[in-house]
């Protein structure tokens, strides 16, 4: 046994890192775009590719998959060797993840542009990229695994800890939430339907933003900023026991985004007390980190990197502490749907992540490149730009949240409703103007370190790969290979229980989806499939994300109901694959829009919406009224939804379109009455069909409600 | 919402998986010593001879 | 130096990391220090593992204190390039350290660390005494126990959360879901307790498991039940939280005793010091300012404290406290002492080469005693517990009697949750917390007990037996006359030097008269405790001590005398007027109104009108007392039934402190690590004694309290029980507030009458 010189790969950080700038740019550009969209419609160049309802899918995925996700490979490439003091297992697998990631993410852009969309949030992209996820997924979990297994330090830091419960954790909740039946190359249906649906969404939602957006991240905090600091974490035995009580934890705080919806309400609270205990091992792991700096502040004075590290720590402690608050109902009642969400998510997003990632680049990049950064100056300047960047996009938003819900929420002395939606809406535009310029600003900030790190990689000279040395692990005296296996095997009783586990998840995977199915019964005898010609609809809704902005969900309040109509139940949505009940309320519910306008309103609005509704921020969708309805589509997609187990006839697939062009000549007579010509096989008719059809399967007098 | 069940067993299995890591990580002492790992990482190991040449072919085996 | 060691080994980053770094190199070693290190025979006990590429060792560095040590030990190869790796154990202040036997050797590694300041303490006997294997099973069975426990916890939160009639299915999925997962709990985590419970009544008793055990398997039952066939909830979030809670209490409590016994922290000490020796000056200095390179003075019959060089005298060293080998073995000047052993043959200085282990001290004084207990619980814990299951059953039958002739069907959800609610487990939780917290309070008294249970035979005292002299008497505060020939300067040095050997009361206090000329040395000498010295200076054999032991020819005044008999010729005598520790008289007759006292000296009865009348008629006074007398007093005494402590000095009344129940050691200035003692106190403690008998008893008294409010909770839920209605989560809710109440009022409770021990 001797020591073993080695190196380390920089050459597949140095990839990511540069991936991550990229994408970091397209991403607050994206995102700069639809918060101008917001007050200036006409911004978005008119092109179906470039509405709020597809450059919003398209802002997320780039920040979350291509920004986050880059920095966070970049990270772990780098800390990960170091941590276990061994090059990644193989250079083959690690470039097979780069270039997989951004073919994933090209094609991503791509699709979401074009409208191939599924309609769930952060889980957009159409089932051949799910796939192409869960391979890279697979093909990076293998190479961590490699090089846990080949290290040559024993001791596993909890950064690698954080890392795998990242690599594990997600891919559990991709492939459970992805579950979906394709019905054509870019198309397919969510396996789940209505509350379930929702449901499923949000718990891999929320830990999306748990597992995707914070554990890695923790991570990287855990080795970064003692680097940067050259001092030891405050305390690792918190360390520690913060990441044990996190992981346990976290699973089960989705439901809170869905209180007072049709969620049965102990659901909705189990989601609020989980939320409220992740205040204490989300704050273990700010305080571990801000502590670290204790005695040490001249050098936070000093060094750009650990002033980026600060402001990031305090952000996430900030997001940690109102997240749970959102979480109880009575904050949930008056926050949801408005910006105050987006503010939340925003102070996560611009401070913890985009911060975190900013210093990790201006801490790797001299590193790698073996100079020192071009100009602290510059980079001083940008953590101030960003910083306030930060503030002026937050704090006009929770001021805007605030203000709209109060005025939805406001009543006359008569017991009318205050304020027209409209004017709520109008109300927010000096916010808005606000929050794009904070983000404005923060975009420059980031091109001010695109240029500083250029210059930086300019005077240094890049090393490929590091040189190191250490011994190799002392193989134990005692037999320890297949440790766990003989622990298990020694104890038998442990190994049944166990087995009966595994046997159990096996099973229900293999029956869940007929288990699921019989569980849609629906208990409103009332509520329908949609026709055919309303699922085509429906799926131009989705394609086109009106989700974004428009919700369809009436909570149980006075307000909500008086504005809207009678508040949403569960059975209402067993049809719905996938769910739509949105999360935001830019433009106004639609749950019981059906009926409220006559088709025609429908057809001018979406042409113009200005021409309807004067003072709409909404973009104008004139396409929808050239371009022919793909009926092509109707047998598979109706076939799909009967496998789905949606009670059409056995063979309706055949005669589905018969009925789909009986229904669009009906539209297309009402048109008419209004002086407006068009074909029948046009998509605006069936986006008026479905319109028309929202909310009215319980609107009728003899409701047989049964629950 | 029967899928609940399905999101519990996931949940219930990853959390499964964990804890058979936390049992190899006690056994394994990787908590024997909760101090000495926050320094260690600090420490750089670059070889005596502070030269940096390297080979720039990727081939593994640590190179 | 070190600078420019670490220099050359691009080691610089040292002093970055820390402002102070290492230990500071004041002691230059000498150059063949570490030479026994070249002997094969020494090198194979401390290797571990060796083949031709690879030597293992572990070195145990005290000195680690802060990461530039963890720094600088982890780079050892840059210093010398025979190391292949080095890992640091910060918390054990172990290094563990490979090397190549072609390129280095043990020596030269050694040589290496002692030149950067980090010495390793090279002890023998630490090594071939196997460290206990820490049996990580009761973690793993944690780590189960709260993993089940958390999950199940989350799964019956829809049920006390309200879930709709119409998800009724799901709850059922929920229930047998935690069913499942209550196994590992039922099956594993709560081993411990099935096992603990059986080796009880294997042996015919109930002890404080049994009940534990039953209420598991009782509540485990009654829930498989509800789910299976009655389609009720179950109690499998109280039974895994039980499991939990209480395997918590009991990791607690193995760490605490864990970390008091091989706590390798020199904050705290016993209150005994060593003479010093600097500049031919003898200084008496406490345990902790011992230093490497201070030269110590050992006298015959004392245990020598901390590693050093024997540097002058005889040395005869028994290390039967260590090793069992009573055989006393000779050493040479210049050879290694390990700490524990006893010297036995006169006085010897040793240069002390480490600093002293306080655990190392604690584990040597744990090992002499036999084993007490079978349990860790004292005697009326177990008694309570056995108590507690009798009536429980004694309640369960009448439940079900009862029920029987009013609503049978009420009888099995009454019996059983009778067995849930009625856990002892508060019993089990106060009494090793108050034992940890009694201990804890006792040292910052400086009072050290060797372990819990003492606490308990101190309480159950019911006869103390002082010793005189050094124990009620202040050995520093004799008045000395002499009485007989003239002694010349020749004669009061030879004097001095042969009581300077012994380390009885009466030889310190001449030895403070006379100091001795270094270079009289006698030769052969012996000593019988608490009898007399001799020893021989050339041609003259010289005789100190008792009358009989020196058959002394000639009158002597009463009380307190040491004769001096050379080659037959009896020169005199010194005279001791007693002077008794301040109160101490008044506190044993203070005591003798609660306890019975009896006090024993190896004088005559000169005193004992004295005594008599301070002490009181009660008191047994005997005099004349041999250090075997004192013995066969103390044994006749427990053959009556008494409980006995015992309050002497130290290694002159081993024998009687051994075989009291409760032997106490007083320990003065210079006086001795005393391993065959339960107690280490300083004597100015002694006065008060009274205050520490009470404190012990409260320790029962907190127990109870602790008890009684757990007996609270536990008829409050018994109330529900019996009638059949418990739900639960009354139980799920009165077991965490049981548990948590019992830690705090442990806690507070000590303290609060800790207060008033001094």
């Amino acid at each position: 046994m001797t020591v073993e010189k080695f190196y380390y790969d920089n050459k597949i950080v140095k990839a990511f890192g540069m991936a991550t700038v990229v994408f970091g740019v397209v991403g607050m550009l994206a995102g700069l775009w639809a918060a101008i969209q917001l007050y200036l419609p006409a911004s978005s160049l008119n092109l179906p590719a470039t509405t709020f309802g597809r450059l919003r899918p398209l802002h997320t995925n780039a920040i979350i998959f291509a920004f986050v996700g880059n920095a966070s490979f970049a990270g772990i490439y780098y800390s990960l060797q170091r941590l276990c003091k061994a090059r990644m297992y193989s250079d083959k697998l690690s470039w097979f993840h780069f270039w997989g990631w951004q073919i994933i993410i090209a094609a991503a852009a791509i699709t979401l542009l074009w409208g191939k969309t599924t309609g769930k949030e952060y889980a957009e992209l159409e089932w051949p990229i799910d796939v192409a996820i869960t391979l890279v997924w697979v093909v990076f979990g293998i190479n961590m695994l490699g090089t846990i297994i080949k290290r040559r330090e024993k001791h596993l830091y909890v950064a690698i800890w954080f890392y795998l419960a990242t690599w594990v954790t997600v891919a559990m909740l991709h492939i459970v939430n992805s579950i979906e039946i394709p019905v054509s190359f870019m198309k397919s249906y969510s396996w789940y339907a209505g509350v379930q649906d929702a449901l499923v969404q949000w718990w891999y939602g929320h830990n999306a933003v748990a597992f995707f957006l914070t554990t890695p991240v923790l991570g990287l905090m855990y080795y970064f900023l003692p680097k940067a600091a050259n001092r030891p974490i405050y305390s690792y035995r918190l360390s520690i026991i913060h990441f044990w009580a996190l992981i346990f934890i976290y699973i089960w705080a989705g439901p809170h985004h869905l209180l007072y919806t049709a969620l049965p309400d102990w659901a909705q609270s189990l989601g609020t007390v989980f939320s409220i205990m992740l205040i204490a091992p989300s704050w273990g792991g700010m305080l571990n980190g801000l502590f670290t700096l204790r005695g040490a502040w001249d050098k936070v004075r000093e060094d750009p990197v650990l002033k980026f590290m600060v402001v990031a720590i305090t952000c996430y402690g900030m997001a940690t502490l109102e997240g749970p608050l959102l979480s109880l109902k009575n904050v949930s009642a008056i926050a949801h749907y408005t910006d105050w969400i987006v503010a939340h998510v925003h102070v996560g997003g611009l401070g913890w992540n985009g911060f975190m990632a900013f210093a990790i680049l201006y801490y790797l990049v001299p590193k790698m490149w073996n100079t020192t950064l071009y100009s602290k100056k510059l980079a001083t300047n940008h953590f101030w730009i960003g910083t306030i960047g930060i503030v002026l996009y937050a704090v006009p938003l929770y001021w805007a949240g605030f203000e709209q819900s109060l005025m939805w929420k406001s009543f006359t002395p008569e017991g009318q409703l205050r304020f027209q939606f409209m004017e709520t809406v109008n109300n927010l535009i000096p916010m808005y103007i606000s929050r794009s310029i904070g983000g404005a600003l923060y975009l420059t900030g980031a091109l001010m370190m695109v240029y500083n790190l250029a210059k930086t990689m300019a005077q240094g000279s890049f090393i490929a790969n590091e040189a190191a040395e250490a011994a190799p692990l002392v193989k134990a005296v005692s037999p320890q290979k297949e440790y766990w296996h003989r622990v298990i095997e020694r104890k038998p009783v442990t190994l049944l229980v166990l087995s009966l586990i595994v046997v159990a998840i096996g099973g229900l995977v293999e029956f869940m989806p007929t288990f699921l199915v019989k569980s849609n019964v629906p208990t409103i005898s009332s509520v329908k499939p949609y026709t055919p010609l309303e699922l085509q609809g429906r799926d131009i809704y989705v394609r086109e994300g009106c989700y974004v902005c428009h919700s369809q969900m009436i909570r149980p309040f006075r307000d909500e109901v008086a504005r809207y109509g009678e508040y949403s139940k569960a059975g209402e949505f067993v049809y719905d694959h996938p769910f739509q009940w949105g999360s935001k309320r830019t433009g106004p519910d639609l749950a019981r829009e059906g009926g409220k306008y006559p088709d025609s309103w429908h057809y001018n609005h979406m042409y113009d919406p200005r021409s309807m509704s004067p003072g709409s921020i909404m973009p104008q969708y004139p396409w929808l009224l050239d371009n022919k309805l793909d009926t092509a589509s109707t047998p598979a997609k109706i076939k799909a939804m009967i496998t789905l187990g949606v009670p059409y006839e056995k063979d309706y697939a055949n005669r589905a379109n018969a009925d789909l062009m009986e229904q669009a000549k009906t539209i297309e007579g009402n048109l008419k009455k209004d002086k407006i010509e068009t074909d029948p096989d046009m998509e605006i008719i069936a986006l008026i069909a479905y319109l028309q059809r929202l909310g009215k399967d319980i609107k009728g007098p003899a409701v047989t409600a049964q629950q | 919402m029967s899928v609940i069940i399905v999101l519990i067993i996931s949940s219930i299995s990853v959390a499964g998986i964990f804890l058979l890591a936390f049992l190899w990580s006690v056994k394994s002492g990787q908590f024997e010593d909760p101090v000495s790992p926050a320094s260690r990482i600090l420490f750089e190991d670059h070889p005596p001879a502070s030269s940096n040449a390297k080979p720039q072919k990727s081939n593994n085996t640590d190179l | 130096m070190v600078f420019q060691i670490l220099n050359k080994a691009e080691l610089c980053d040292y002093y970055s990391l820390n402002q102070n770094p290492g230990v500071s190199r004041k002691l230059t070693n000498r150059p063949d220090k570490f030479a026994y290190l070249d002997e094969e025979k020494i090198t194979l006990q401390l290797i571990r593992y060796q083949d031709k590429n690879q030597v293992h060792l572990n070195f145990y560095l005290p000195q680690i204190h802060c990461s530039s040590c963890l720094y600088l030990l982890e780079n050892l190869r840059k210093i010398d390039p025979g190391v292949i790796s080095s890992t640091v154990h910060f918390i054990e202040k172990e290094a563990a350290i490979i090397f190549n036997p072609s390129q280095t050797t043990v020596r030269k590694v050694v040589e290496t660390l002692a030149s950067i300041g980090y010495e390793p303490y090279i002890s023998l006997n630490d090594l071939s005494a196997k460290k206990p294997k820490k049996d990580k099973s009761l973690i793993f069975q944690l780590g189960v126990a709260g993993f089940c426990f958390g999950n199940i916890m989350l799964l019956s939160f829809p049920e006390y959360l309200g879930i709709d009639v119409k998800d009724q299915y799901l709850q059922s999925a929920f229930r047998w879901l935690s069913l499942f997962l209550s196994l590992p709990v039922v099956l594993y985590a709560a081993l411990p307790f099935y096992r603990s419970a059986w080796s009880g009544i294997k042996h015919k008793y109930l002890n404080i498991d049994f009940p534990i055990a039953i209420a598991i398997l009782a509540t485990f039952i009654r829930s498989l039940y509800e789910v299976v066939y009655a389609n009720e909830g179950g109690f499998f979030d109280s039974l895994a939280g039980i499991v939990f809670f209480m395997l918590a209490g009991r990791v607690l409590q193995e760490t605490t005793y864990r970390r008091l016994t091989f706590n390798r922290d020199y904050k705290s000490y016993f209150p005994i010091a060593v003479t010093v020796i600097k500049d031919n000056k003898e200084f008496p200095t406490a345990l902790p300012e011992i230093k490497p390179g201070d030269t110590i003075l050992i006298h015959h019959d004392e245990i020598i404290p901390v590693d050093g060089i024997l540097t002058r005298g005889s040395a005869f060293i028994d290390y039967s406290f260590v090793s069992g080998e009573s055989l006393p073995v000779r050493k040479e000047i210049g050879e290694l002492l390990y700490a524990g052993g006893k010297q036995s043959s006169g006085a010897i200085e040793l240069l002390v080469i480490k600093e002293v282990s306080q655990g190392y001290l604690t584990r040597l004084w744990n090992k002499d005693k036999e084993e007490k207990e079978h349990s860790g619980s004292p005697f009326f814990v177990n008694f309570l517990a056995r108590f507690f299951s009798v009536i429980l059953l004694g309640i369960a039958t009448l439940t079900a009697i009862y029920w029987y002739y009013h609503n049978p069907a009420r009888i099995w959800p009454a019996v059983t949750a009778i067995f849930i609610i009625a856990c002892p487990c508060a019993l089990l939780l106060a009494n090793s917390f108050t034992s940890g917290h009694f201990l804890r309070i006792f040292s910052q008294h400086n009072i050290y007990l060797r372990n819990a249970s003492v606490i308990d035979s101190i309480r159950k005292t019911t006869h103390l037996v002082f010793d005189k002299t050094g124990t009620i008497t202040d050995s520093s505060r004799f008045e000395i006359s002499w009485h007989g020939l003239p002694l010349s300067e020749l004669q009061k040095s030879k004097i001095a030097s042969l009581v300077s050997q012994s380390s009885h009361p009466l030889s310190r206090a001449i030895y403070e008269l006379h100091k001795p000329c270094s270079s009289l040395i006698p030769q052969n000498f012996t000593e019988q405790t608490g009898l007399g010295i001799s020893g021989r200076f050339e041609q003259e054999i010289w005789n100190i001590g008792s009358l009989s032991f020196t058959e002394y020819r000639g009158s002597a005044s009463e009380g307190t005398n040491v004769f001096i008999v050379v080659n037959g010729q009896s020169l005199g005598y010194f005279h001791f007027n007693n002077s008794y520790r301040a109160h101490i008289l008044d506190t044993m007759a203070a005591l003798g109104k609660k306890f019975n006292i009896s006090l024993l000296s190896g004088d005559n009865d000169a005193e004992k009108n004295y005594l008599r009348k301070k002490l009181g008629r009660q008191t047994t006074l005997l005099f004349n007392q041999s250090p075997e007398d004192k013995l066969q007093y103390i044994e006749s005494l427990r053959l009556q039934g008494a409980e006995v402590m015992m309050i002497g000095d130290g290694l002159n009344d081993a024998g009687a402190l051994k075989r009291a129940n409760t032997g106490i050691a007083i320990c003065e200035s210079i006086n001795n690590f005393t391993p065959s003692s339960d107690v280490i106190m300083e004597a100015s403690a002694l006065s008060g004694l009274h205050r520490i008998i009470s404190f012990a008893e409260k320790s029962r008294q907190v127990v109870l309290l602790s008890f009684g409010i757990s007996l609270l909770y536990n008829t409050v839920g018994m109330y529900f029980a019996i009638q059949g209605i418990l739900s639960p989560l009354i139980a799920a809710i009165l077991m965490p507030i049981s548990t948590i109440s019992i830690v705090l009022i442990t806690f507070f409770t000590s303290s609060w009458y800790g207060k008033r021990l001094r």
